[in-house]
């Protein structure tokens, strides 16, 4: 792996990290609604996976955290504002925590009800294939959406026409309070790529190689004509469902054994041997986050709220 | 003028919008192959190829929302769905996708789609016979089209096509054979959101809806013959839905018949009585009537079937009992 792109995906999943906390905190605060499903834990894989796609490509992003947003680029004070529902963001308080929209950087928005992404990746790939272009489409989804019926007939309608669609599972082993084993019949869910006749793949979740790698050969597929591809990426959701949710389905040994998987440490050392990065360069990348976080924080809280009556507007084009 | 189909005046306006912009698509079940179980779409795969006409699974749900997705990212999709009963299997990709998809992203994108939904009751029953126009009139986001004579399949749909937001339009089965006049000539349209008085006359304004159309300009003869004007209006869209037309005539007649194949409760005759009580109660000098399905599903059997769809009597009766 590039020396660069490796320190870009730490820099980013640090900053992701840093935004999740700052944000339970607004949370906590009252500054920022609920609804927000932190994605502590599933930072690594969601910036690896983003740092494969090119700057014209596309991506619907899943519910979980913010370091889709951060990792594609979206400015900082933008999604706060949008997480806080104020002026000043992306979707100017219509879509709050979870439509978080960038046009110019191929982010389509975010489907509220699950699996509501699958279609419209499709049908995001048939532009492209009808306009003849080589961009590609990254699709993330959770092992529980992965049993809505939109996933399948939508993995079916990809393969027989060949669409530049990558599906990226998170399988973070639950959904809300429900395991995976007992929602889900496979074992890995990208056996499931079987039934659709495309490449299936099940990698560590928590190690940023193995995803850049397995879903930068699925992009590549996708871009030279060879249809969709399915990555199961396995990890581990650290934090609750949302921020505040008693989490009283699971054991707490259960959630302390997955905290020694935590991907920064793990890739920390492995940047650390390769000596990619220094205990120097880990401060600068950690005073940088803050940084950021602080001034994006700063902007949201003097954005006003949006004007009630423009609740009347965005319907129609 | 020349006399066409309603059906060939479908297959036009599809015809001349994939010529005048290439970002057009059409695709459906059976459509390309085939050209869809009412053959509307034949010969569309050879004119235009693969790329842009084509056959799809049966999977509703990814290819209603695939036209969503083919939106945001520049092209103009036309659906065919084989019945437009098949909105409610869709009904996750309709409502809550092409319909909120734009306001829910702030106004980011637009979403220029057109479902086209063959609807109506022609004896096949409960899941592929219903005029579900009312349902998704309820449905913020949503352009609603029904037009009932061939001049306005053309024109509607051709609007349809052109217009930055989800349409569904309304091709009612029974009138697939109806012909009329059709202006020829690629710049036909017909605006959304503008009824036609099919009819004057000002002793009762009698609105009706798709195939209600032609079973009201019956009764409104008949009516005629025995010395009763009934103004005929025909909305055309329900969303964009021309609210002035209807309070205009009222006032001119002080009554009002509406006669829709939809279930009556909630239904557009349902709307037009709480807007008219919000806008113009005073100038009705009789009760609304409203002639509907009668809150039962549609039955297979031509005799049941008969029962309960509104007719050109029902229609004439309901007026008859007003103008008495
Ligand atoms: C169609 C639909 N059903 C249910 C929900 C409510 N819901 C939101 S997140 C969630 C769990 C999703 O699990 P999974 O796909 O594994 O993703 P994870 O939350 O684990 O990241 C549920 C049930 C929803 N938003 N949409
Ligand atoms: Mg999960």
């Amino acid at each position: 792996m590039d020396k660069q792109i490796a320190l870009d995906i730490y820099k980013k999943i640090i900053l992701s990290r840093r935004l999740e906390e700052r944000v339970a905190e607004l949370i906590k605060a009252g500054q920022v609604g609920g609804f927000m499903h932190p994605g502590v834990g599933q930072e690594a894989l969601q910036c690896a996976a983003i740092a494969a796609l090119r700057k014209d490509d596309y991506l619907l992003y899943a519910h979980r955290g913010v370091a889709y947003w951060v990792a594609r680029g979206i400015p900082l004070d933008k999604v706060l504002c949008d997480l806080a529902c104020k002026e000043g963001g992306t979707n100017h308080g219509k879509g709050g925590v979870m439509r978080v929209v960038y046009p110019e950087l191929g982010v389509l928005g975010e489907s509220g009800t699950l699996g509501g992404c699958f279609p419209i990746a499709s049908g995001a790939g048939l532009s492209i294939k009808v306009k003849g272009e080589d961009r590609v489409v990254l699709c993330f989804f959770g092992d529980g959406t992965s049993n809505r019926g939109t996933f399948h007939e939508s993995a079916n309608f990809c393969a027989v026409r060949k669409l530049p669609v990558v599906f990226l599972c998170e399988n973070n082993g639950w959904a809300v309070s429900m395991p995976t084993e007992r929602s889900t019949a496979v074992k890995d869910i990208a056996d499931r790529a079987k039934g659709y006749a495309m490449p299936g793949e099940v990698v560590d979740g928590n190690d940023v190689e193995q995803v850049y790698k397995a879903v930068s050969e699925a992009i590549a597929r996708a871009r030279h004509g060879a249809g969709p591809s399915l990555v199961e990426a396995k990890t581990y959701r650290l934090w609750g469902h949302w921020i505040g949710d008693p989490d009283s389905y699971r054991s707490r040994e259960e959630v302390e054994k997955q905290w020694r998987r935590d991907p920064i440490p793990i890739y920390e050392k492995k940047l650390g041997d390769e000596k990619i990065l220094t205990e120097a360069i880990k401060q600068e990348v950690e005073a940088d986050a803050r940084a950021q976080i602080d001034r994006a924080v700063e902007f949201m809280q003097k954005q006003p709220f949006p004007k009630p009556e423009s609740a009347l507007e965005d319907l129609y084009a | 003028m020349r006399t066409i189909s309603y059906a060939q005046a479908i297959k036009e306006a599809i015809e001349e919008e994939m010529r005048r912009d290439p970002t057009v698509i059409l695709y459906g079940e059976d459509v390309a192959n085939f050209g869809g179980i009412f053959r509307i779409t034949s010969g569309l795969k050879e004119q235009f190829g693969e790329q842009r006409v084509f056959d799809t699974p049966i999977s509703e749900n990814a290819f209603v929302g695939a036209g969503v997705g083919a939106a945001l990212t520049g092209l103009r999709p036309i659906v065919e769905l084989q019945f437009a009963d098949f909105l409610f299997t869709a009904g996750d990709e309709i409502v809550l996708k092409a319909g909120m998809w734009r306001y829910g992203h702030g106004g980011a994108y637009q979403v220029p789609l057109v479902v086209r939904c063959p609807s109506g009751a022609a004896g096949v029953g409960p899941e592929h016979g219903q005029c579900p126009e009312s349902f998704f009139m309820h449905a913020p986001g949503l352009r609603i089209v029904c037009p009932a004579t061939a001049a306005d399949a053309k024109g509607l749909l051709k609007s349809a096509i052109r217009d930055n937001n989800p349409v569904l339009y309304f091709e009612h089965k029974l009138l697939y054979a109806t012909k009329g006049e059709v202006p020829e000539g690629a710049d036909y349209l017909v605006p959304l959101g503008k009824a036609s008085v099919r009819r004057q006359g000002d002793a009762l304004t009698l609105v009706a809806i798709s195939a209600m159309v032609p079973k009201a300009m019956a009764a409104a003869e008949r009516l005629a013959s025995e010395g009763h004007h009934i103004e005929v209006i025909d909305p055309r869209s329900l969303n964009p839905f021309d609210r002035p037309a209807i309070i205009e005539s009222v006032k001119k007649t002080g009554k009002i018949v509406v006669a829709e194949e939809s279930y009556k409760t909630l239904g557009v005759g349902a709307e037009i009585g709480a807007m008219l009580m919000e806008q113009a109660l005073e100038y009705l000098d009789r009760p609304l009537k409203r002639v509907a399905i009668p809150d039962v599903p549609i039955p297979t059997s031509p005799v049941l079937e008969k029962f309960v769809i509104p007719s050109e009597e029902s229609i004439y009766a309901a007026c008859r009992e007003l103008l008495n």
